[in-house]
């Protein structure tokens, strides 16, 4: 499978040539394959929000090259803001951003940018808009009138409704309760398969990757410590804990349980995987 | 953004930086009522070196000084250029032209005289404030110090306690609203913003998709903000206690008087040292 996105020898360092200057990615060497979802883990400071803001232009790396498609972003600087319309990106807590008086407004900002005409972004607009789950007639209220959830829901809609051909999202979920956690992750995973789109997802809940990634970069202190596909990621747990990442719980138990001596088969890091190996032991153990 | 050098406390633990923020607010305009008031050349070179002397105790790197200078530029090149043309001179002038036939532009070498030390007293001034105020001193610990030395205008019903509070407060959220901006700008840049091209109606227009979020975000800070300190109890001055207490020691004293020495020295200067014949009518 080819790959969209590409980064050779990334480094970047904050303040340079100041009392302040902090290296936060060192020598990145990252493929990123096309449809996937892949999910970037690491801690606070591992340099994760940094590297997806290298992916769209945002920063420019103080060494290395960013390629999309095989071509260098930075080749022409001028036309950066083209690159981010290709590479879309929701940053943390994307709710802070909404500005404009009604959401149908906000959602089409990003397309007015690109300079479409209004039936285009009348259209994506509510594309955009069902695919998170927004109803219409929310449409002509003030962004600031929603809940939190679904100001967050309508600021990821301003970044689809660009129709990126690569959409990150930094932490989608943070400070949401479980069910809107899972809504808008469930819904994510949903675009990603019927659009095609690659998505890169930033967290630091191993339980998220678990459930809907394909494949996992685990970034450590600046670099990339480990990246392969979940199962490959999740079967390392040693080298995770040795960085102080946990593998999903679940895993943790199917581990003790096949370190009991009871026979689990397959590549168990989610609920519903153990819950079926489990009853498959059990099954075997009725008929023996 | 992330580079605004002016205001900013370097930590070190220098003399100036032990020093009592009362004392170094007082020595401070002790100082710039020296700068001000010198009117002889024999006082501006005591004064540089002054400060050349404060600037080698503080610790602060020369770079951060001199970065801190850079935005003056253009007000020492603008008061340069109207202080050289602006003054006449007894002798003869350097060059004169009329311009639009009826302005006489003359520089006389008084002019030039003049701009170099005004320029060197805005650039003393600038970096004084900055070691004694900016960079020795934590923004909590300076507006502390306002309002011990502001405490007896509580008198005529000033309420100096809380105007202490509110810029606590405001200096403390510089930096956040800076990052919220940052953070804000990168944001709409991911949506296509673009603020630096186009007609200035533009770039104006541009800026709404910032300005708009920074008002809610602040907005909704200072009600966390009140609400948190509600919390705690907060009912403003009345009755609180601190939890650092100023005390000047004898070495704070001692630093006072040599500031006031040194401002003695310059009205002294001022009066009684001879001027070089070339500063005759300069200032």
């Amino acid at each position: 499978m080819s790959n969209v996105l590409e980064l050779c020898g990334v480094s970047y360092e904050y303040s340079p040539k100041t009392p302040f200057a902090t290296a936060a990615l060192r020598g990145v060497d990252l493929a990123f394959r096309e449809g996937g979802i892949t999910g970037v883990i690491g801690h606070t400071g591992s340099g994760k929000s940094t590297l997806v803001q290298m992916l769209n232009g945002l920063l420019r790396p103080t060494e290395g090259r960013v390629l999309l498609r095989g071509r260098d972003i930075w080749e022409k600087p001028k036309e950066i803001t083209g690159v981010r319309f290709r590479v879309g990106l929701v940053m943390q807590y994307p709710e802070h951003q909404l500005f404009d008086a009604t959401v149908s407004a906000d959602i089409g900002f990003g397309p007015r940018n690109m300079g479409l005409s209004p039936e285009e972004i009348e259209a994506r607009v509510r594309e955009a808009a069902a695919f998170v789950g927004i109803g219409e007639e929310l449409f002509e209220k003030s962004p600031f009138d929603l809940s939190g959830g679904q100001r967050r829901r309508v600021a990821i809609a301003g970044v689809i409704a660009m129709r990126p051909e690569v959409l990150i999202l930094d932490e989608p979920s943070a400070g949401l309760d479980p069910r809107g956690r899972r809504e808008i992750l469930t819904g994510l995973w949903e675009y990603g398969k019927k659009s095609g789109t690659t998505v890169i997802l930033v967290s630091h809940s191993m339980e998220d990757m678990a459930h809907y990634c394909d494949d996992v970069v685990v970034m450590n202190n600046g670099s990339v410590y480990m990246t392969g596909s979940v199962s490959e990621v999740f079967s390392r747990a040693e080298e995770l804990e040795a960085i102080g990442l946990d593998v999903p719980e679940v895993a943790k138990i199917a581990a003790r349980l096949r370190r009991r001596g009871i026979p689990l088969s397959g590549d168990l890091y989610t609920v519903e995987s153990v819950k079926e190996a489990l009853l498959r032991a059990l099954r075997g153990e009725a008929e023996s | 953004m992330r580079d605004v050098t002016l205001g900013q406390y370097f930590h070190a633990s220098s003399l100036l930086h032990r020093l009592d923020p009362r004392i170094k607010i007082l020595s401070a305009i002790l100082l710039i009522v020296g700068l001000f008031s010198a009117t002889s050349l024999w006082c501006y070179a005591f004064l540089t070196a002054l400060v050349l002397l404060l600037a080698a105790i503080s610790g602060i790197p020369l770079r951060m000084i001199l970065k801190s200078v850079r935005p003056l530029c253009f007000v020492l090149v603008f008061t340069s250029l109207i202080a050289a043309f602006m003054t006449k001179g007894d002798g003869d002038p350097f060059f004169s032209f009329l311009l639009f036939s009826r302005l006489r532009i003359e520089m006389y070498p008084e002019g030039l005289i003049r701009a170099a030390l005004l320029s060197l007293r805005i650039l003393l001034l600038v970096i004084a404030t900055g070691l004694f105020l900016t960079y020795t001193t934590t923004p909590t610990s300076l507006t502390d110090a306002l309002e011990r030395l502001l405490h007896p205008l509580t008198y005529l019903k000033i309420p100096v306690y809380d105007f202490a509070m509110m810029m606590t407060i405001a200096l403390r959220f510089v930096p956040t609203l800076m990052e919220e901006t940052d953070r804000i700008m990168c944001a709409q840049k991911a949506r296509g913003a673009d603020f630096s091209s186009g007609s200035l109606f533009r770039r104006i227009r541009a800026l709404v998709p910032i300005i708009i979020p920074l008002f809610v975000s602040s907005f909704r800070r200072a009600v966390e903000l009140a609400t948190a300190m509600e919390c705690r109890c907060y009912r403003g001055g009345a009755g609180r206690t601190r939890l650092r207490t100023m005390r000047c020691r004898p070495a704070d004293w001692l630093f006072l008087a040599v500031a006031a020495v040194c401002l003695a020295a310059v009205f002294v200067g001022n009066a009684y040292l001879p001027e070089p014949s070339f500063m005759r009518g300069v200032l």
